[in-house]
């Protein structure tokens, strides 16, 4: 009786690893006043007016902050919405 | 929320309309030329272009149209609603960064955050010193605008 045969199978491991994250960063400007700021930021970004304003000092005492982070596309996308209040918003992969 | 409404004597209605036939079409351009636009996908790319540009075109007519239609000593601008509000203040936004860049690109910064005092340097042109009182009221338009949406955003 022959033995069957085994075979060993080498099935390629797939390693997934986690989609980067990406930051929206929004940079100081000389031209949008504050409060300015804050309406854009409470409408864009969903946040209360005092999440909106901790985060516009912020951007006025170092020149930048990241407002938002998570997956690309919705990333995207409020870069763009933040752009289209005329703020210097932009796109960075997280560290 | 109830209608807002911006109030201005004739006058300026009439220096402010003015101007806006001259600045509006820029502004749109301005806007898209200043974007961050991401440029390593050209799809994407596109379609940001497209969208500021279409965006800025619309605000920029709705702005024209809301001094057009502001009849009466004082003028009186009125913005049935919370999005108009918005695009009408994202419309004053482009308008003062397009005579940024368009006229008071020799300007510094730090000069042009507080106005009041080049209104008095003898050594601009007229046509400059005029659209900087224009600056500065589109300025004060965004913040009666502010306050009236939130009052405490400049707390």
């Amino acid at each position: 009786m022959a033995k069957p045969k085994t075979k060993l199978e080498n099935k390629p491991q797939t390693v997934v690893a986690p989609a980067p994250k990406w930051n929206v960063v929004v940079l100081n400007d000389p031209i949008n006043y504050q409060g300015y700021v804050v309406i854009a930021f409470v409408s864009v970004l969903r946040i209360t007016s005092p999440e909106a304003k901790k985060l516009m000092r912020t951007i006025h005492q170092n020149g930048r902050t990241t407002v938002w982070t998570g997956e690309r596309e919705r990333a995207e996308m409020l870069a763009l919405e933040l752009q289209q209040w005329h703020l210097n918003a932009l796109l960075e992969k997280d560290a | 929320m109830p209608e807002l409404r911006l109030s201005m004597t004739a006058e300026a209605r009439t220096v402010l309309t003015d101007l806006l036939k001259l600045i509006a079409p820029a502004a749109a351009r301005v806007s898209v030329n200043r974007a961050q636009i991401p440029d390593n996908d050209l799809e994407i790319a596109g379609f940001w272009t497209e969208n500021l540009s279409a965006h800025a075109t619309e605000e920029a007519r709705l702005l024209a149209h809301a001094f057009i239609q502001a009849k009466g000593d004082p003028a009186i601008i009125i913005l049935r609603d919370e999005a108009q509000a918005c695009a009408f203040l994202r419309a004053l936004s482009a308008v003062r960064f397009a005579l940024r860049d368009l006229v008071f690109a020799d300007i510094s910064d730090d000069r042009l955050e507080d106005p009041s005092d080049l209104d008095d340097d003898e050594s601009l042109p007229t046509e400059k010193r005029h659209a900087l009182a224009c600056y500065a009221c589109f300025g004060l338009l965004q913040q009666s605008l502010v306050r009236q949406l939130d009052p405490e955003a400049f707390d």
